[in-house]
């Protein structure tokens, strides 16, 4: 049998993964959704307006900024940067995921 | 193949605000890499677009959150915009309907004070006031708004023709209730002993039992099918609301719910 990546399970965690992105650089959106797709060997079908909505939604919870770069060939870009209350959460979410991740790989073994 | 083309498109029914334009630029911007990337990549130029748009999913959603505050700020402005949909023809024909309204009023009543006859009156009445108020339901009906799409002139037709028989059954249930009267005793009294007359209609019961039965079925004649055709009509009435009318709905049932339902 072939292992399946399951986009849903990583779905969950788009918002995570984009402030994982973020804790050593600012990025705009195609180079994070490139990131996220070379990391993943292409295997997780990322859409768009998943990571869009996310950018929004952490945006608005004021855990990234927003600001246009100023380049001065090529197209403008928008970039992302994390704050202060952005790494907070980074990190109770990476907390979270090993917590929950070891209760998960408890659950779903074979009961003897 | 036009980026900007598709996404203007993608976000047609959403106001524009600078929050929006802002993340229609953003996105744009994004497609026109990601193709670019992918040609790169060696695909042709066309799949690495069909690419770009199949990978979007369904960015409305955003819109709803970036375009949302928007909406509320210009939705009483929305609601009464409805001069823009009325054309230069169809303000003609309000007009002209108003016209034959004002004669529906005016001729009945010359008529009256002329004649004193109640039948005479709503003989001069009943080509007028079927005009004009048939007219304005049609005109209404047919009439688009901010809110609600325009009904298809088929079907206002078959509106016009249900109000139609109700109103001429009940004009002429009046006229054949009053027939009596032109050679009734009253034919030779003034104005006033008319009114009287008119008022106390009650005498006209005994003397014209006739047309009291004649009455009731010229009204089972025209207006009860009218009337019947009439709740076919409504019954069956779809909802014409315009799509952002039902999203504003929705959106209100999804907030009524999520703050007031007891989980």
């Amino acid at each position: 049998m072939e292992p399946k990546l399951s986009s849903d399970l990583l779905r969950g965690h788009t918002d995570t993964i984009v402030l994982a992105m973020l804790m050593n650089a600012d990025r705009y959106g195609l180079e994070i959704y490139n990131r996220i797709l070379s990391r993943t060997d292409e295997q997780y079908e990322l859409k768009v307006d998943t990571l869009y909505s996310s950018y929004k939604r952490l945006e608005k919870e004021g855990c990234i900024m927003s600001y246009w770069g100023n380049e001065t060939q090529g197209a403008r870009r928008k970039y992302y940067h994390i704050t202060d209350k952005g790494r907070i959460v980074y990190h109770q979410n990476m907390l979270d995921w090993e917590f929950t991740q070891k209760i998960l790989s408890n659950l779903l073994k074979e009961e003897k | 193949m036009d980026i900007q083309k598709h996404i203007d498109k993608m976000f047609a029914d959403y106001q524009e605000n600078p929050a929006l334009a802002d993340f229609k630029e953003e996105l744009t911007i994004h497609i026109d890499e990601r193709i670019k990337g992918l040609v790169k990549k060696g695909m042709d130029e066309k799949s690495a677009f069909e690419k770009a748009i199949n990978e979007l999913g369904d960015v409305s959603v955003i819109a709803d959150e970036i375009g949302k505050k928007k909406r509320q700020d210009v939705f009483s402005e929305m609601y009464m915009k409805t001069r823009n949909y009325i054309t230069p023809v169809k303000s003609a024909l309000y007009v002209l309907c108003g016209l034959v309204l004002g004669l529906a009023v005016i001729l009945p009543l010359l008529t009256w004070y002329a004649s004193g006859m109640v039948t005479g009156t709503v003989m001069v009445l009943l080509p007028f006031g079927m005009a004009a108020v048939l007219g304005f339901l049609f005109l209404g009906l047919m009439q688009e708004t901010a809110t609600r799409e325009a009904m298809s002139w088929k079907r206002a037709i078959w509106y016009v023709l249900a109000a139609g028989l109700i109103l001429f059954g009940v004009l002429v249930a009046f006229v054949t209730y009053f027939g009596m009267e032109s050679v009734g005793p009253s034919n030779s009294a003034g104005v006033i002993d008319t009114y009287v007359y008119t008022l106390y209609g009650n005498k006209m019961f005994k003397q014209g039992s006739t047309s009291v039965v004649g009455a009731i079925t010229v009204l089972m004649i025209f207006s009860l099918p009218g009337i019947a055709l009439g709740i076919f009509l409504i019954l069956t009435e779809k909802d014409r609301s315009k799509s952002w009318v039902i999203r504003q709905r929705e959106e209100q049932m999804k907030y009524a719910d999520e703050h007031f339902s007891r989980k």
